[in-house]
């Protein structure tokens, strides 16, 4: 349990890939880690969101209200962030998450992220590039999806 | 009052006044024969002849007499010197009593005003004129007659000796007095003027000063604080230009003064001399004459000084003494008497009128009754004269014309002794006093002293030396250290039942909630109250044993052990295993302790530590080198702030440069030191605790329990079966601490340590610990409804006859709808008057007023 360990699996998250160690550290130091016991939740839809999570050891279920129920939509393992749009954007947290076993998070708010980016810009130029990758597989998803219908 | 310094000094010390000059009289021949003696002993012992010497029978030769001439001189030194200092020490006395009587005085006059002059009086300008003005008067007091008296019979014997030589001579040695007799006056009176004019302008300077203090948010929030600069340099500009008048001045009539006074010898060496060379005076008798000149300038000197500082203190005195002096201050019986009358019967205002000096102050031709036990709203704008007739009806003002009656009794006539305490009002502007809950509580029950506590031996005397002083000076004998809580007047039979009674009220306007908080949040005394000890104890032990056993909660709290490491406490805590007595130590201060120091160095973990320090602060350096100081990252997550970083950079060049000097200063390892004592595993994840460190930590718990904790008293231990007084009592209740890297654990475990105190019926004792919650200058530690809140609760603890609240839950929310038929059950069988500014509460009272532009708009009665 120490900062060179997270600096370890911050370093594994495709977001952080391209931002130095030390400024990994830092992310590290000013985030809270906390421990979760399978069952717990991270937390619950639609609730407003002022931290996003860095899953260091074990996996989470993401959970969407349907009609039925809460339903389980996908997993997200160590390594990965989550709820980092809540923090950069405005907006309710559009799926629960549930500690699918026992984890160890990072939760940075995002009053700190956003901070931290200001303080780096080339942080957040690796956030920008992230995420318009993200949105590019999601157009070539969508315009596949519409293709695939068409068809 | 007395209007001038001069009739106050005699009216109140004229005995004492007389007493000063009888032994300064005493003391001029003794001082005269000890300026003789020298010359006796040297003329006549030294250098004499005719030995021996027959004196009262004996004979002495020349060396005894000798010794008996200086024994004299000896023994007249002695009374001489001792005389002054008894007439030193009594003037001394006589200038702080009379100061302390005209002190109190005006004290008592403030509390004298009628309420509409204190919009006229700030409290800026009156505290220095009872402060800082009236200062110079006491210094004055003792020498306001003797010194006059004094110097001027010394003057009138040396005149009259130089008359006696020659009545031409004596002509000329005072030919300057008609002169300066009247143009130093003249003179003077402009100083008196500008003295006068600089008072004024002082008490505006601090007035300015008290507003810019009370209207701090509004300087920065307007950005007006080059306007109050301005302002305030302006005033102290003002105030140079009168003090540098006044120096001129001053020093012009002292220039003066000597001129005159060596302008005379000139007239006589030129009319002395031409008598003398006319041979109608001889040589011997013209310096004798000369002599006793300079002999005169001494008494006149003095005299000229005195009237200089007489003309000052005076004007000091009647520039403060004006103020307190309105036409129409209440009687000081009103104040001081103890008569109560018990006041019954309807409540009534006829052809009441009223003016507060501005538009919306005023009520006219005002006729309303409240019958006895029911109640009324009385219903207004603001404006419209509510608070005004509110205020009229609890007698805190008077009625320009018409009668307030309660009963038969004409209110403008009865004491505050009966107003006081047969009305509670509790008004829109309400003060909240600094002091404890309980102080706010019961202030209202604290008219008199009601026991007076025991005293023996030296308190006793003491005692009586401060009742003797009070008597001296007119101050009130009442005993400060007196219980004051009135508690018949509320029915309680005990303290307890008080307290009790307290409570209900503090739940019926629900503020309990809020004082159990604060209860929670204080620390508490358990030499106070062992039993209650006791039950936090047991309280703990229960929780202990529900998070024990819950394997839930287990998870959120790291319980305090002995033998295992706690990664949510800090490592000082771990460490000592003990928490300082005293509660205002803090982390960065416990290096410096003695004790801990010779402990760290006993066991070598000063070294550890110190090392474990300078990690700390390289790991904060190295993270936050690039970090400006604005982003605010370093303050919320460092130990160390901004600041701080140059100097914790400058300490690990120092480190690294592993040369042996200069090393680090012992400040530096102190600082260094306090950063780990700080360092909350759990939180700082610094990877700094290793397994064999954190054994070593618990290992030497035992060692400072036997070599600290156990010999001084400087530590308490943490122990299961030990409260700890420098906690709160929420600490003391949770034997552990929640765990900061579980989320929630602190809110998680807060709610099950709620619902095991409501179990164990601690909640009350716990919210009795609240009312020794101190609630800051003027109560600024309350929210502004909690103040509101507190205040009622203090006006409805006076269970008096006739209830008057205004501006107090006036709302349509359910909230306040509630509190106001809480407030109506408590107040059951009384009247009450209500003020607010909605018509639709009035439906809620027996009767209704509805006032608009200073009359009555309409009157009614709900049908019952």
């Amino acid at each position: 349990m120490s900062l060179e360990s997270e600096v370890g699996a911050l370093r594994k998250v495709p977001l952080f890939r391209g931002i130095d160690d030390t400024k990994l550290r830092l992310l590290a130091f000013i985030s809270d880690r906390m421990e979760y016991k399978t069952g717990e939740r991270l937390c619950t839809q639609g609730e407003e969101g002022d931290s996003a999570f860095i899953i260091l050891k074990g996996s989470a279920d993401v959970l969407v209200n349907t009609p039925d129920g809460e339903k389980a939509v996908a997993k997200v393992e160590a390594n990965s962030i989550v709820g980092e749009i809540a923090i950069l954007c405005d907006v309710p947290r559009t799926a629960t998450l549930v500690a699918a076993n026992d984890m160890d998070v990072l939760t940075v708010s995002k009053d700190d992220f956003l901070k931290l980016l200001k303080e780096f810009p080339d942080m957040a130029l690796e956030v920008m590039r992230t995420l318009a990758l993200r949105l590019e597989q999601t157009t070539r998803d969508l315009a596949a999806a519409r293709s695939g219908a068409a068809a | 009052m007395e209007k001038s310094l001069f009739r106050f000094i005699w009216k109140f010390s004229a005995r004492q006044q007389i007493f000063i000059l009888l032994i300064t009289v005493i003391s001029y021949p003794i001082t005269y024969i000890l300026l003789e003696l020298p010359k006796l002993i040297v003329n006549d012992a030294v250098q004499g002849d005719g030995f021996p010497r027959v004196i009262l029978g004996l004979e002495f030769d020349q060396i005894s007499y000798l010794f008996l001439l200086c024994s004299a001189f000896l023994a007249l030194v002695v009374t001489s010197n001792g005389l002054k200092l008894y007439i030193n020490v009594f003037k001394g006395r006589l200038g702080e009593r009379m100061l302390r009587r005209l002190r109190f005085d005006l004290f008592q006059r403030v509390l004298r005003f009628r309420l509409p002059h204190f919009r006229k009086v700030s409290s800026g300008e009156i505290i220095p004129m009872i402060t800082a003005e009236v200062e110079d008067v006491g210094g004055f007091i003792g020498e306001a007659i003797a010194l006059p008296a004094y110097q001027g019979g010394m003057l009138i014997v040396q005149l009259g000796f130089i008359f006696m030589q020659d009545p031409l001579l004596g002509l000329a040695a005072v030919s300057s007095y008609p002169i300066q007799g009247y143009v130093i006056p003249k003179l003077q009176r402009k100083v008196v003027l500008l003295a006068r004019k600089r008072v004024k302008n002082v008490r505006l300077i601090s007035d300015k000063i008290g507003e810019s203090i009370s209207g701090v948010p509004e300087i920065h929030a307007n950005d007006t604080s080059a306007w109050h600069s301005a302002d305030f340099s302006d005033r102290l500009y003002e105030n140079f230009k009168i003090r540098y008048e006044i120096f001129n001045r001053k020093y012009f009539i002292k220039f003066l003064n000597n001129f005159m006074n060596q302008l005379t010898p000139f007239f006589f060496y030129l009319i002395g001399g031409y008598l003398v060379i006319e041979g109608n005076m001889s040589i011997g008798a013209l310096l004798a004459v000369i002599a006793a000149y300079k002999d005169l300038a001494g008494p006149w000197k003095e005299l000229l000084a005195y009237y200089q500082i007489v003309a000052d203190v005076d004007v000091k005195y009647q520039t403060v003494v004006e103020n307190f002096d309105p036409p129409d201050i209440y009687p000081v019986e009103r104040l001081t008497s103890d008569e109560h009358i018990e006041l019954s019967g309807d409540l009534t205002l006829q052809n009441v009128s009223f003016s507060g000096g501005a538009a919306g102050q005023e009520v006219m031709d005002i006729t309303m009754t409240v019958p006895a036990g029911q109640s009324c709203a009385v219903v207004g704008q603001d404006g419209s004269g509510r608070s005004e007739v509110l205020q009229l009806a609890a007698g805190l003002v008077s009625p320009s014309s018409g009668r307030v009656e309660i009963g038969d009794q004409d209110l403008d006539r009865l004491t505050a002794a009966t107003l006081g305490r047969e009305i509670a009002y509790v008004g829109g502007a309400i003060h909240i006093w600094t002091g404890t809950i309980r102080d706010n509580l019961y202030y209202g029950l604290r008219h008199r002293p009601i026991t007076t506590p025991e005293r023996t031996g030296d308190a006793l005397r003491e005692y009586g030396r401060r009742l003797l002083e009070a008597k001296e000076t007119q101050n009130p004998t009442y005993d400060i250290e007196a219980l004051w809580d009135d508690l018949s007047a509320t029915g309680a039979a005990s303290e307890e039942a008080l307290d009790a009674e307290a409570l209900k009220l503090l739940g019926a306007v629900g503020l309990d909630a809020d004082v159990y908080r604060l209860g929670l949040q204080s620390r508490f005394d358990p030499g106070m109250n062992e039993a209650f000890a006791e039950r936090i104890l047991a309280v703990r032990r229960e929780l202990t044993q529900r998070i024990a056993q819950d394997p839930k909660l287990k998870d959120l709290v790291e319980l305090w052990d002995i033998k295992t490491f706690n990664p949510s406490a800090s490592l000082a805590e771990n460490l000592f295993f003990a928490v300082p007595t005293d509660p205002e130590i803090t982390p960065d201060m416990m290096p410096e302790i003695p004790e801990v120091k010779e402990f760290l160095a006993s066991t070598g973990l000063d070294k550890k530590f110190l090392s474990i320090g300078i990690k700390i602060a390289e790991t904060m350096v190295e993270l936050f080198a690039n970090v400006s100081g604005d982003s605010g990252l370093l303050g919320n997550y460092s130990f160390i702030t901004q600041d701080e970083l140059p100097d914790f950079e400058r300490m690990i060049r120092v480190v690294r440069s592993e040369q042996q000097k200069p090393g680090l200063s012992e400040n530096d390892k102190v600082r260094l030191l306090s950063l780990a004592f700080k360092l909350v595993p759990a939180r700082h994840r610094l990877g700094i605790m290793t397994d064999e460190l954190q054994s070593e930590i618990i290992a030497s718990r035992t060692q400072f329990r036997d070599q600290v904790v156990d010999k001084d008293d400087k530590f308490l231990a943490i122990d299961p079966n030990l409260y700890l007084p420098p906690l709160t009592i929420e600490d003391n209740l949770l034997f552990g601490r929640p765990r900061v890297d579980r989320r929630d654990a602190r809110q998680r475990i807060d709610q099950v340590l709620r619902s095991v105190v409501e179990e164990t019926g601690l909640r009350e004792p716990i919210t009795y610990a609240g009312f020794n919650y101190h609630v800051g200058i003027s109560g600024s530690r309350l929210s502004a409804q909690q103040r509101r809140r507190l205040a009622l609760v203090r006006g409805l603890l006076k269970n008096a006859k006739v209830t008057i609240l205004d501006d107090i839950a006036t709302g349509l929310s359910d909230e306040d709808r509630t509190l106001r038929q809480s407030i109506r059950t408590v107040l059951d069988g009384r009247t009450l008057l209500f003020g607010t500014p909605n018509e639709e509460v009035a439906a809620e009272f027996d009767h209704a007023v509805i006032l608009d532009q200073g009359r009555i708009a309409s009157k009614g009665t709900q049908d019952a």
